[in-house]
């Protein structure tokens, strides 16, 4: 990697203003580190925020706030969250190895870059890094979207995003000198349109911590892999609703790595509501999902997988 | 000739390895823990092209840089490289990260030249050509016994099927790489190998060095499979390196760097048939075939070749042959001996279409096996392994289990040789009771420094622990190279011979009728100040060879998801004297899980337009991981009269087979390529969706 410089400030105010010289944020660094070590990336200077007041705690309440630097690890193994967010506490236990996961933050994991093969390849100069062409288009895009409004077709990877998408999450930012609250959509928004985003984080925009209601929904979240731990999602899906008998009400199904952003269809949100859930009923609400589905050389078989992880979430909401 | 006696008290019992604790308390010292005095790091400088006319490598920038001390081009004069990683030039310095930032400051005048780097587009004759003046598709080989054509159309069975086995990297934990100190006075390598007087002699000649100059020592290593022969590339630029800075250089691949210039096992393309009369007895095999060994075959290719050949139809006796196999070159690393080199490619064919032929005939495969395996070995092996295993209860018609996670049962065959020679060693018998054991073989972590303790130990009747065992040093007493599970077969018998020796010199010396077991420090002490030495070697009588062995496996397969899991793997391995039952069993798990790898997982991914390799680390290289690995039981079936036999191999060869056996048999379709993943058996399947195709 490049030289840089490492710094430790105490205040948000102080992180964003020393990042903003050619910087990169660091927490768990798993992601950052692993671009540098390539040299996808070659900040100037890192800015450890994991110093950073309030951002380490898991706070139950209305609503929920988990700090940006809580790790991934203590998602997994916090009783409460799971009873209240089962979804999410299984979203964090298929993330990476339990090393990845004792050190990665809920932060990094949601601000996380693509893992496209292309694009993490010390040698390739891709679309998504400022190259001409995306190379997985035409080429090698096993792991690739089936969904997308730009010519880059990696997909979102971070697992937390789906669960918190289907929890209708806030992601609180510190934007310049104000703190905004994103919803998931808006902080994948860019990726959908633009091939060199990940997300809609700007270089200085910081994420401190992360906010759910507890409104009484259920979640689940299940990904499908090629192996059966320490391992990427080929699919993944994540579905939340308030369920009373069978009938599901304020509904969200979700599917990831087959998007650059968490990818959800309103309509299907339409469909499911108020009803009953069945096989059916589930089969229905997957074809609705995956109708503008565009498949590729190699990537076709994500669609079935879609579909059988979408039918099996929502049955395991009612089940 | 000597033999084995009948009863023994240490050989073929479970010794725990001698060198457990020095291993996980971090005391053994491999290659890259080594650091004689004013060591530098080496790193490897590698063309970024897969083909290309390099006019000029230029080190000068390079080697001014802060902390180097030395740069150099790895070939003078202009030059064409052939695939992405070829070596260009290396550096040695004093940490990693100056070595990084000196690469980066080497300079390259280079015209990219067209490339090919997928099997079916190289075999054109409009592709690219990797060399010049030869078509990419070389010439096949063919074989033809009897007639085929007729023997077909009178079978009363044909099946046909088409059959692809990927590249598979080399990927031992601990990468290749060396620690090398050349000085005016001699050489001294501490190598990651398995062949301690094949580094010897490779260094000896690329330095133009008297042999008896270079010393190799390779106290602990983490895994070679057939990859680690001689000094390799990066072994003579780290020679290289250390001349030309004066220090010794120590250069361990990067992980990286494994995906790319180490060797591989190569791909295979084959189009089988295969014809039976009404009772299952084979009648004629057809068979053509491609693969690809990268640019060539030979990188480090000792112990078995690691061409794109293969035998066929492999164990089976079959009277209508005809066999038409060819290589195919890309623009990609090039292969080498590969654990069982060419065995578990012909497996996969071969096996998946005999169940194809049972499904057809309706009979059970492992009838049909043991009807037209000449095998004896292994026709008591599925026997035994069909009664362990449940096969009669399991083997259900394929597609048959109900739900949409099916279950599915599989079974395929092995052959090896396993057999040994050559090896040498001494014993040192001293005063004071202790005893040296040496031998210029090399442990490549199967536990062959155990096995020389456990040899030792049953001649003197003493305990394993109380033996010094010293191996893995050019100044002992030469051993072959560990390759095509010899070592066993090779060291064994030379260290029963040594002792034997050493213990009747010993009782003649001292006048003690029986110096063993309980007599034997009084019986040392007899011997004054001068410690008693011995020599032996590897004799017949006391080790054999040709293995066979046979697996089950059961897997279950998720129809809507494609997810495979395998629930256990049953092997059945023969294997003569068994030195050490726990190693034994360990070095077996280890092959059933390299196979289960084979099978479900590993894969090298060339990007057509790039003409890289896609994959290079294990992130999307992927290997089985613990939750991965399935219950496996194994059998050993020992044939002690026979002596030892090495078993490191066969274990492997049929796991693969099994595993796509068992999924085949689970679907009702055959996913006829490996890895086995889920796109393929949502594409076996009919599910997967294709380009432009309605969701």
């Amino acid at each position: 990697m490049n030289p840089f410089q490492y710094t430790s400030p105490r205040a948000a105010d102080s992180a964003v203003s020393l990042v903003a010289d050619h910087g990169r944020f660091f927490a768990g660094g798993i992601d950052v580190l692993g671009e540098m070590k390539e040299y996808i990336a070659s900040p100037h200077v890192l800015v450890n925020v994991k110093d950073l007041a309030g951002t380490r705690d898991i706070t139950p309440g209305k609503p929920w706030t988990i700090g940006a630097n809580v790790t991934i690890a203590e998602i997994q193994d916090h009783p409460e969250l799971k009873r209240v967010f089962p979804g999410l506490q299984q979203a964090a236990a298929e993330v990476g190895s339990p090393q990845i996961r004792n050190v990665a933050t809920v932060g990094g994991n949601l601000a996380q870059h693509s893992r496209c093969w292309y694009y993490r390849h010390r040698d390739i100069q891709c679309l998504k890094r400022g190259g001409s062409t995306c190379y997985a288009r035409e080429g090698e895009n096993k792991y690739h979207s089936l969904f997308t409004g730009n010519p880059c077709i990696s997909p979102v990877v971070s697992n937390l995003a789906i669960a918190l998408a289907a929890l209708d999450a806030k992601v609180i930012v510190r934007r310049g000198k104000d703190e905004v609250a994103l919803t998931i959509p808006e902080l994948y928004a860019k990726a959908w349109d633009n091939p060199e985003a990940h997300n809609s984080l700007g270089p200085t925009d910081l994420i401190l911590r992360v906010q759910i209601a507890d409104e009484g929904r259920t979640s689940v979240y299940k990904q499908i892999s090629e192996k059966a731990s320490f391992d990427w999602a080929l699919v993944s899906c994540a579905a939340a609703a308030k369920v009373d008998g069978h009938k599901l009400s304020k509904v969200r199904v979700v599917l990831g790595a087959v998007s650059p952003v968490p990818y959800q269809v309103q309509a299907a949100h339409e469909f499911l509501e108020g009803k009953e859930v069945n096989d059916d009923l589930a089969a229905h609400a997957a074809e609705i999902v995956l109708k503008d589905a565009v498949p590729l050389d190699h990537n076709g078989y994500k669609v079935p997988i879609a579909r059988a992880l979408i039918r099996r979430t929502l049955n395991q909401l009612v089940g | 000739m000597r033999s084995w006696p009948e009863k023994m008290a240490v050989v073929g019992e479970s010794t725990k390895r001698v060198d457990t604790p020095a291993k996980v308390t971090g005391e053994a010292r491999y290659a890259s823990d080594v650091q004689p005095n004013g060591w530098l790091y080496g790193m490897i400088f590698r063309s970024r092209w897969p083909a290309a006319r390099v006019t000029r490598v230029n080190v000068e920038k390079a080697r001014k840089m802060p902390g180097i001390k030395a740069a150099i081009v790895e070939r003078e004069g202009e030059r064409t490289v052939r695939f992405y990683g070829e070596e260009l030039a290396a550096v040695a310095g004093v940490s990693k990260q100056a070595c990084l930032d000196a690469l980066r400051a080497i300079e390259i005048d280079a015209t990219p030249l067209p490339f090919v780097v997928k099997e079916e587009t190289a075999k054109s004759p409009d592709s690219p050509r990797v060399w010049p003046d030869t078509p990419n598709l070389a010439d096949p080989n063919i074989r033809e016994k009897g007639d085929v054509d007729k023997a077909f159309a009178s079978a009363a069975a044909v099946v046909e099927g088409f059959f692809t086995t990927p590249v598979q990297l080399h990927h031992p934990l601990e990468t290749h790489g060396n620690t090398i100190s050349v000085t005016n006075d001699g050489v001294t390598c501490w190598a990651s190998t398995q062949g301690i007087f094949s580094v010897r002699e490779g260094l000896a000649s690329y330095l133009d060095m008297s042999q008896e100059k270079v010393r190799v020592i390779t106290d602990y290593m983490g895994g070679g499979f057939g990859s680690k022969f001689g000094p390799g590339p990066h072994g003579g630029l780290a020679a290289r390196l250390s001349q030309a800075a004066g220090a010794p250089v120590k250069l361990m691949l990067t992980r990286f760097d494994q995906a790319l210039a180490v060797g591989n096992r190569p791909s295979s393309f084959q189009k089988i048939r295969l014809g039976a009369d009404a009772e299952g007895k084979l009648v004629a095999f057809d068979m053509d075939s491609f693969g690809t060994a990268g640019i060539g075959a030979g990188a480090a290719s000792a112990g078995g070749g690691g061409g794109a050949g293969f035998p066929a139809p492999y164990i089976y006796t079959v009277p209508n042959i005809r066999v038409k196999q060819a290589v195919v070159a890309i623009n990609a690393g090039q292969s080498c001996a590969f654990r069982a080199p060419g065995h578990p490619i012909a497996s996969f064919g071969m096996e998946s279409i005999m169940d194809e032929l049972a499904v057809k005939l309706k009979m059970d495969p492992v009838d049909l096996r043991v009807k037209n395996d000449p095998g004896k070995i292994r026709q008591r092996e599925y026997a035994l392994g069909a009664e362990r295993f449940g096969w009669k209860q399991k083997y259900k018609p394929p597609g048959s289990s109900p739900g949409p996670v099916k279950v599915g049962v599989g079974c395929a065959g092995a052959t090896w040789g396993g057999g040994g020679r050559g090896s040498h060693a001494e014993a040192q018998i001293n005063p004071d009771g202790s005893v040296e054991v040496r031998c210029g073989t090399q442990d490549l972590g199967t536990g062959s420094r155990t096995m020389v303790g456990v040899v030792a130990a049953e001649v003197f009747g003493l305990k394993p622990e109380q033996i010094t065992i010293r191996i893995g040093d050019t100044l002992y007493p030469p051993s072959g190279a560990s390759g095509g599970s010899t070592t066993a077969a090779s060291v064994c018998p030379a260290i029963f011979d040594t002792c034997t020796n050493a213990l009747q010199k010993l009782q003649q010396t001292t006048g003690v009728a029986d110096a063993r077991g309980a007599n034997w420090v009084a019986a040392c002490k007899k011997l004054g100040v001068n410690p008693l030495t011995a020599h032996g070697e590897w004799q017949e009588g006391l080790s054999s060879s040709g293995v066979g062995g046979v697996q089950f496996a059961e897997v279950e397969v998720d129809t809507e998801t494609g997810f495979v899991k395998v629930r256990k793997v049953l092997c059945v391995q023969d294997c003569g004297l068994v030195v050490n039952k726990l190693t034994t069993e360990t070095l077996i798990n280890g092959g059933v899980i390299m196979g289960l790898g084979y099978a479900l997982y590993e894969e090298r991914v060339m990007d057509p337009t790039t003409g890289l390799v896609l994959n290079p680390n294990f992130e999307t290289y992927k290997l089985p991981n613990f939750a991965d690995v399935p219950d496996i039981e194994v059998v050993l079936m020992e044939m002690p009269e026979r002596g030892v036999i090495g078993v490191g191999e066969p274990c492997t060869i049929p796991t693969a087979s099994a595993i796509a056996n068992a999924v085949a048999n689970a679907l009702g379709v055959r996913v006829p390529s490996l890895p086995i993943t889920p796109a393929r058996v949502l594409a076996a399947l009919g599910k997967a969706v294709k380009p432009g195709g309605s969701v």
